[in-house]
């Protein structure tokens, strides 16, 4: 059984990560940024081929983690691979004691290092999502048995900041309706407004885990407000970057990530620390919010 | 239409021997409304060539408002119209899209043909020289439920259920340049009170319908549709 699926049952308050393949066969200490933080989530996301950039893959990576005692979330694009190789890469993942699917659309190919590659997009993930359900249930999408089947415990992303909200809040029950049990969020940084998007989607009754990137520099929360979709950095939060001694810069980004993390607190079931390499300050964070 | 941009001229060169007898055939339909290929280009095209020292023994465009990609107006204009010199012609370059290339070929029993454009999308020519993509020939339209904007050809992950997270002040997260499919079509349901639609869940495309090559087939009142996905016979009578 799924503990992440086991805590978020019970009410419990979750905590999870997210480490990338690497770029090449390199692997060891992307799964020792994973044993950092192993007694302080409960599982730890793999990101699929991030970005467009090509990656070793997010299966043999969970595969490997699954191995030293760490329960991966496997993340699954539409990306790069039809409905044959999905079903397949879903059974795969079973097979391998994967228990944990994030189904997502993919960033476009066109933003990656390989602008060139043909583009799948074969399913969205509403459709990603059903295929998943319909696996658990037996048979595959075109109603042939399975010999074996599995029980993922699968979730899907949702971005709070996007504007206008409303079709993405269709978009969530549709997933909902398709399976879904559990949301993972875009980044949050606008607790308002993400207070004001939870109170929006309550009915569904869905767990949602809100995904809390560190900051590291004020540039870097410029950038992201200027080119990333559904962030918003409040000013204030980026005037107190820009404040922050370059030697203290650490301890800033614990500061206001355990301090969002109180904040989202009480509008949700988790939060999903995206830590971007600094896996290491998790442990700090998880003190400062008070949380266990 | 067919939307055609010319190769460079480099290109096209390196496509020709040294001596080949070369026949400059245009189309008088979509190429003529891209500048590509039209009576006009044709002929400078026939001078461009001249002037880089080619072979050139004569060229032809069916007549402004004709598409090359006729069967019979291509072999009219070759075989009854200018049959002398296509004989004499080693090969054709075709200022046209590929279907109109493979109409040559058909029109000159196998003929050989080079490529003279690039054949770049099908789409609505705004005005003469300004051509916009809306539709993907997918073989089975979901405008019905996209308030008749194709999300197979706006939506640059042709996606079905709605939009991903990338969009950014509308537009789409491959280009800021580029408006986001889904939000036009979000506002556009939004405005006819037609959200319900959004709501519904659409199933994976059937790309069988959108396997290649595909036919047409009409006889009398009825069509044929032939793809990978079978034959889809509809008849207009009701
Ligand atoms: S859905 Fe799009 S690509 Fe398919 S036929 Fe309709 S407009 Fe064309
Ligand atoms: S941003 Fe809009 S157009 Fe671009 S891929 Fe996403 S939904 Fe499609």
């Amino acid at each position: 059984m799924s503990s992440l699926k086991e805590k978020l049952n019970n009410g419990s308050f979750v905590l999870t990560g997210e480490i990338g393949p690497p770029k090449g066969t390199d692997i060891e200490k992307h799964l020792e940024k994973a044993e950092l933080i192993k007694d302080k989530v409960v599982a730890v996301n793999v990101t699929d081929l991030q970005s467009a950039i090509l990656r070793a893959g997010s299966l043999a990576t969970c595969h490997l983690l699954q191995q030293r005692g760490i329960e991966p979330v496997y993340q699954l694009t539409c990306r790069d691979r039809n409905r044959l190789a999905l079903q397949s890469d879903l059974l795969s993942a079973w097979i391998l004691g994967i228990k944990n699917v994030l189904c997502l659309t993919g960033d476009h190919t066109s933003l990656g290092d390989h602008p060139e590659a043909k583009p799948v997009f074969d399913f969205d993930s509403v459709h990603l999502l059903k295929a998943s359900s319909i696996l658990n249930s037996g048979k595959d999408l075109t109603g042939h048995d399975l010999d074996g089947s599995p029980n993922f415990f699968q979730g899907a992303v949702v971005s709070p900041g996007a504007d206008p909200i409303e079709p993405q809040i269709i978009k969530m029950k549709k997933k909902v309706a398709a399976g879904a049990k559990f949301f993972q969020t875009q980044a949050v940084f606008d607790v308002e407004q993400f207070g004001e998007f939870v109170n929006k989607v309550n009915g569904l009754q869905v767990p949602i885990i809100a995904g809390i990137v560190i900051l590291k520099s004020a540039g870097m929360a410029s950038y992201m407000n200027e080119k990333v979709a559904g962030i918003n950095v409040p000013d204030g939060l980026i005037k107190e970057m820009k404040n922050t001694e370059k030697s203290d810069i650490k301890k800033k980004a614990v500061e206001i990530a355990a301090r969002l993390t109180r904040q989202v607190k009480p509008f949700c079931q988790g939060v999903h620390l995206m830590t971007l390499g600094w896996e290491e300050l998790i442990p700090d964070i998880i003190e400062q919010a008070e949380i266990s | 239409m067919h939307a055609t941009i010319q190769k460079e001229m480099d290109v096209i060169l390196t496509y020709l021997q040294p001596d080949e007898k070369i026949y400059v055939v245009g189309c008088g339909n979509c190429a003529e409304k891209c500048k590509s290929g039209g009576p006009e280009e044709t002929e400078e095209m026939a001078q461009r060539l001249e002037k880089k020292g080619v072979n050139v023994i004569g060229y032809s465009s069916t007549p402004s408002g004709v598409g090359l990609c006729s069967l019979p107006m291509c072999r009219k204009m070759m075989i009854e119209e200018n049959l002398d010199e296509n004989n004499a012609a080693d090969s054709f370059l075709v200022l046209a899209c590929g279907q109109g290339i493979h109409t040559v070929i058909d029109a000159t029993d196998g003929g050989e043909v080079h490529p003279g454009c690039d054949t770049i999308f099908g789409g609505e020519t705004e005005q003469p020289g300004i051509v916009k993509e809306y539709c993907s020939l997918c073989g089975e339209c979901v405008t019905a439920y996209t308030a008749g904007l194709c999300p197979m050809t706006l939506c640059s992950k042709m996606l079905l259920n709605g939009p991903c997270g990338g969009a950014k002040d509308g537009k789409c997260e491959v280009d800021k340049e580029k408006d986001c499919g889904w939000h036009l079509i979000y506002v556009r349901l939004k405005d006819a009170g037609k959200l319900h639609l959004l709501e519904a869940y659409y199933d994976p495309k059937n790309f069988a319908k959108w396997s290649r090559p595909r036919s047409l087939v009409v006889k009398g009142t009825e069509a044929t549709f032939k793809s990978l996905a079978g034959e889809h016979t509809v008849s207009r009578e009701d």
